[in-house]
């Protein structure tokens, strides 16, 4: 069956006079890797925000795990109790462009907090997870370490660990590589490719186009706050069917 | 050597007034500051502004017409006075001084730490107070370790305001044995006495700033 895990139905948000989606609709599958693509200030970003609460949106519907965060009562936004709405989106795991490693910790202690703080999980429990979690990502060496000794690529590659402490059932990436030198890249993506063979739900908003292809089920162009095109991969970059589509294509190689 | 020796003693008691008034004004005002700050910057506009006024209040009117005002004024309010002695009313003047003060540098602390970091928290789940009390003020002590220093040394001669309630610490103390003898030795041995206190304060705050350099940020 194809569960759905992410509903996004008819989604508006401005900021002031800025109209930034408009009307977005889209779905996510159990298990599928969902890349959005397009060009800077097309709101890729907010509509990711938008899934876990850090933008709120004015209209439209969002279901997380067939839950409803947000719904639309006569035009205009109704989110869930506050103690609901936050149950919700700690369904989701958001994979940041300038990481937000938590400087005053250890690597380790990134990775513990959330599940000690949030969940209340003692720690002689979590620490074997986290201790399993870092050496997935290949970061156990550098567990007593601080962020700011750490390369951008192991910063970001902390960050995926810390966010699958809390074990999400979707993991959302905003350019999770593009702050990043391009030889720290490829060790970024090797472990997102990994999520996906371990069939984590995923959304990935990236620049990198041969990732996206390599990846994902499927692919989504943005432009302007709008869903211009959107299929599977080898369809999108070998035969874009929208004009605005090949012309961003073609910008970009 | 021996008149030295002669006034230490009156001098040390007037040092432990000082150094109590200190220790509970710090420990008091400390905590109290922090929790105005969070106050200030909270989403409820009417605290924000009625934390302001007070703030403004402390800082816009010298502390020794506070002083004053708390220990003389207080028990002729219309609503039932409130008699304080001169300790208590010394205490809470100063704690509400320095907690005005304190506020605003950690409320400047806390807005220096980039949002980013409330992003982070909240992606993982956790409410404001748990970014506050786990991300948030944490790094900001850091940052607002060397103001509070500087703070918590003026408090330390600060305190010397008390002799206009007639207490007897180390300034009002030194000032009575000048006078009753004719001789200004008292005045450097006080000296001596305060940069004492300060350098304990100073020390202090040196392990503190090398205990958070551990990291960068
Ligand atoms: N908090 C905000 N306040 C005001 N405007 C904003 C805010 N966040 C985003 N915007 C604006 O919304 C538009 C969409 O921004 P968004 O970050 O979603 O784009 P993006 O597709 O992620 O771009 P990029 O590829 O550069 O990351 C931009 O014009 C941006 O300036
Ligand atoms: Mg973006």
């Amino acid at each position: 069956m194809d569960m759905k895990m992410i509903e996004v139905q008819s989604v508006y948000k401005s900021f002031g006079s800025l109209a930034v989606l408009k009307g977005i609709s889209l779905d996510v599958a159990k298990a599928e890797v969902l890349a959005i693509i397009g060009p800077s200030g097309s709101g890729k970003s907010t509509l990711l925000r938008c899934l876990n609460r850090l933008e709120e949106i004015d209209k439209g519907t969002i279901k997380i795990a067939g839950q409803i965060l947000v719904s639309d009562v006569d035009g205009v936004s109704h989110y869930a109790p506050p103690a609901e709405a936050l149950a919700i989106c700690r369904q989701t795991g958001m994979i940041f462009q300038n990481f937000n490693l938590f400087p005053h910790m250890t690597v380790l202690q990134n990775v513990m907090e959330a599940p000690m703080t949030v969940k209340k999980v003692k720690k002689s429990e979590i620490l074997p997870e986290a201790e399993e979690l870092l050496r997935r990502v290949g970061l156990f060496e550098k567990r007593n370490n601080y962020p700011s000794q750490l390369s951008g690529g192991q910063k970001q590659r902390v960050a995926i660990a810390r966010a699958l402490a809390m074990k999400p059932d979707i993991m959302l990436f905003d350019e999770a590589t593009a702050s990043l030198d391009p030889e720290l890249t490829a060790e970024v993506l090797k472990v997102i490719g990994q999520l996906a063979e371990e069939h984590m739900t995923m959304i990935v908003v990236t620049h990198e186009m041969g990732f996206a292809r390599e990846v994902a089920h499927r692919v989504i162009f943005m432009d302007h706050g709008e869903i211009v095109e959107e299929g599977h991969p080898d369809q999108i970059f070998s035969q874009p069917k929208h004009p605005r589509t090949q012309a961003f294509l073609n910008s970009i190689l | 050597m021996d008149y030295v020796l002669e006034i230490l003693g009156p001098m040390v008691d007037g040092s432990l007034i000082t150094i109590k008034m200190f220790a509970i004004v710090i420990v008091l005002s400390l905590p109290l500051g922090l929790l105005v700050s969070l106050l200030r910057i909270s989403r409820f506009k009417p605290l924000r502004f009625a934390v302001g006024t007070y703030i403004w209040v402390m800082r816009g009117t010298p502390l020794m017409l506070q002083l004053l005002f708390v220990y003389y004024g207080l028990p002729f309010l219309p609503f039932g006075g409130i008699m304080l002695t001169d300790m208590q009313a010394a205490v809470f003047a100063f704690t509400f001084n320095y907690a005005a003060y304190t506020a605003e540098i950690f409320r400047a602390g806390i807005q220096s730490i980039d949002k980013g970091q409330y992003e982070g928290a909240k992606a993982l789940g956790m409410t404001y107070m748990q970014t506050m009390r786990r991300i948030i003020i944490p790094q900001m002590i850091k940052r607002v370790l060397p103001p509070i220093s500087n703070e918590t040394i003026s408090l330390v001669k600060d305190t010397s305001l008390i002799y206009i309630l007639a207490m007897n610490d180390l300034l009002r103390t030194t000032r009575a044995i000048v006078q009753r003898d004719f001789d200004t030795t008292a005045f450097i041995v006080a000296g001596v006495f305060y940069l004492l206190m300060t350098l304990v304060v100073t020390f202090v705050f040196e392990r503190l700033e090398k205990h958070y350099a551990a990291y960068e940020g």
